[in-house]
């Protein structure tokens, strides 16, 4: 993409869109032991590229309108869970800009926020606070939380005592309650029995419904074509193509589908 | 069910950093009391503990020209904000580290993981002023009105432990070292502090280096409130200044690195 079509771009996107990427690249380092020194560390964003760092992604210019759902596709390393971080905001672009407009709920480690010795209550407080629901919000949702976690019995159990499938679901049941317009989904639906993920694929097309924007990385092409409309496909920190899901999946499998 | 994006008031980003900060703090306590049995007495215990060591050395086994009387109100005056001091920056040396999973996950401003812990020991520290109290009223020590100033010198400490805290912090996540380097720095400057003695104690060729380490002033506002001669002199509050300066000075540089390094911090963890 040239820098003309970028300003183009930027000129045409209107001023609704609730995430727009213009540009964005982001740097990380080969290995651990390259040499880091101060100077390095205070640059705030030297432009260069130094020996021993690589792009993760570069020249990634996108803006997505609100209701609209995104898969990203790209093989492993290709830099789809980064891309995915830099809209969470977790992460921010070494050049380039990322703007959300509107709250996140993101789907990323989200058993992340839960402390092992405190009791479920006490996490789903926990969480859903930080995530920035109100003490009255979670009163209010907390039966309905519990109910689909179907962890009813478990309440006043320490955490860690949890088994892994009640910790994900637990997780899954309060990020996913975040009223927050733009969902963003890492690969955490790949956990859980068949029944509970169906569920959670019920979830995510029930908050569609209701007008949500989702961004889904994932290698599952079923889970792509039942929810996204657009994909963007990523080849090595490039964005190659971002067309509807059909047409991308359709050359990500001509590149590197089995044949 | 609703499932439609619900149109709520955006809580402005202030309330949503203390409404955070308050969350993370009491949730540090909450895993510190619920884990063990003794629970708040730990947070007592530690200072009470060394108090009576040093109480029992100086004042039994040495004999004592240092401090004042009662020593044991003097020390924990001085002893207790120490604690403080010490538990919140050791634990921002873990800020990340501990946290990574969380920090990885939401994007709430950083500077909230190192706030919290400094809040979360603050709220340790205020938590056992009882302790004090009671030995003031034991030893008959008389409180003057220079309590006034004792939530001022709250206020500075919190502002310094912060700005240890927002320095060492992010460095700690490129240099491991540094976490064992703090430790020593913490054990030097405890004796370098005016804890177990006063600045007046201090040879008067230190009495002007001693007021840039900005504990003194702090630990100085503490004490007056029981030795109004801590805050007697034109000296004195020539230290008191010096460590709000300093403080502030620190808290800027604090904000200053913390802004520089953050985004390769979110990268290596």
């Amino acid at each position: 993409m040239t820098q003309s079509d970028i300003a183009d771009r930027a000129a045409a996107a209107p001023q609704t869109a609730v995430i727009s990427v213009t540009d964005a690249g982001i740097r990380y380092r080969r290995n651990r032991r390259a040499r880091r020194n101060f100077k390095d560390l205070f640059s705030a964003r030297a432009r260069k590229t130094r020996p021993g760092e690589f792009w993760a992604l570069r020249h990634v210019t996108f803006d997505v309108q609100p209701g609209e759902a995104i898969g990203v596709v790209g093989r492993n390393g290709q830099g789809k869970s980064t891309l995915l971080k830099l809209v969470a905001e977790v992460v921010l672009p070494d050049e380039g800009r990322v703007g959300v407009h509107g709250g996140v709920a993101p789907l990323i480690e989200i058993t992340g926020g839960f402390v092992n010795d405190l009791s479920v209550r006490e996490n789903v407080y926990l969480t859903a606070g930080l995530h920035g629901m109100k003490r009255a919000e979670i009163q209010a949702q907390f039966d309905e939380i519990i109910e689909f976690a179907e962890i009813g019995d478990f309440l006043d159990t320490p955490y860690k005592h949890l088994s892994s499938g009640m910790k994900v679901r637990i997780a899954f049941a309060v990020v996913s309650r975040l009223e927050e317009p733009i969902i963003l989904v890492d690969e955490v639906l790949a956990v859980g029995d068949r029944a509970f993920k169906e569920k959670c694929y019920n979830r995510i097309e029930e908050l569609l419904a209701g007008g949500r924007t989702l961004f889904i990385v994932s290698h599952s092409e079923k889970d792509l074509r039942r929810f996204c409309t657009r994909g963007l496909y990523l080849d090595k920190g490039q964005l190659v193509l971002d067309a509807p899901i059909a047409e991308v999946l359709e050359r990500y499998n001509a590149e590197y589908g089995v044949k | 069910m609703t499932v439609a994006v619900p149109e709520r008031a955006a809580r402005s980003s202030l309330a949503r950093y203390w409404h955070s900060l308050r969350l993370l703090a009491t949730r540090d306590l909450r895993v510190r009391y619920s884990t063990s049995f003794l629970g708040y007495f730990w947070s007592i215990l530690d200072p009470l503990v060394m108090a009576g060591i040093y109480w029992f050395v100086f004042t039994q086994v040495f004999k004592r020209d240092v401090g004042e009387d009662p020593y044991i109100v003097f020390l924990l005056s001085a002893l207790l904000p120490w604690t403080w001091f010490t538990g919140a920056v050791g634990d921002t040396t873990r800020a990340f580290i501990k946290e990574a999973k969380l920090v990885r996950s939401t994007k709430i401003p950083r500077t909230i993981w190192v706030v919290s812990l400094v809040m979360s020991k603050g709220i340790e520290f205020v938590a056992s002023l009882p302790v004090l109290a009671f030995f003031v009223i034991i030893t008959g020590a008389t409180v003057n009105p220079n309590i006034v100033f004792f939530p001022l010198a709250i206020i500075l400490q919190g502002i310094l432990t912060v700005g240890v805290g927002l320095i060492v912090a992010p460095l700690v996540v490129f240099f491991r070292d540094l976490e064992r380097a703090v430790k020593l720095a913490l054990r030097f400057l405890f004796y370098a502090s005016p804890i177990i003695y006063g600045v007046t104690n201090l040879p008067s060729q230190f009495h002007f280096w001693a007021a840039f380490n900005p504990l003194s002033g702090i630990f100085s506002l503490y004490r007056g409130a029981f030795f109004p001669e801590q805050l007697a002199s034109p000296d004195d509050w020539f230290l008191v200044w010096v460590s709000a300066a300093m403080s502030i000075v620190i808290l800027c540089i604090g904000m200053l690195v913390f802004k520089r390094t953050i985004r390769s911090v979110l990268k290596e963890i």
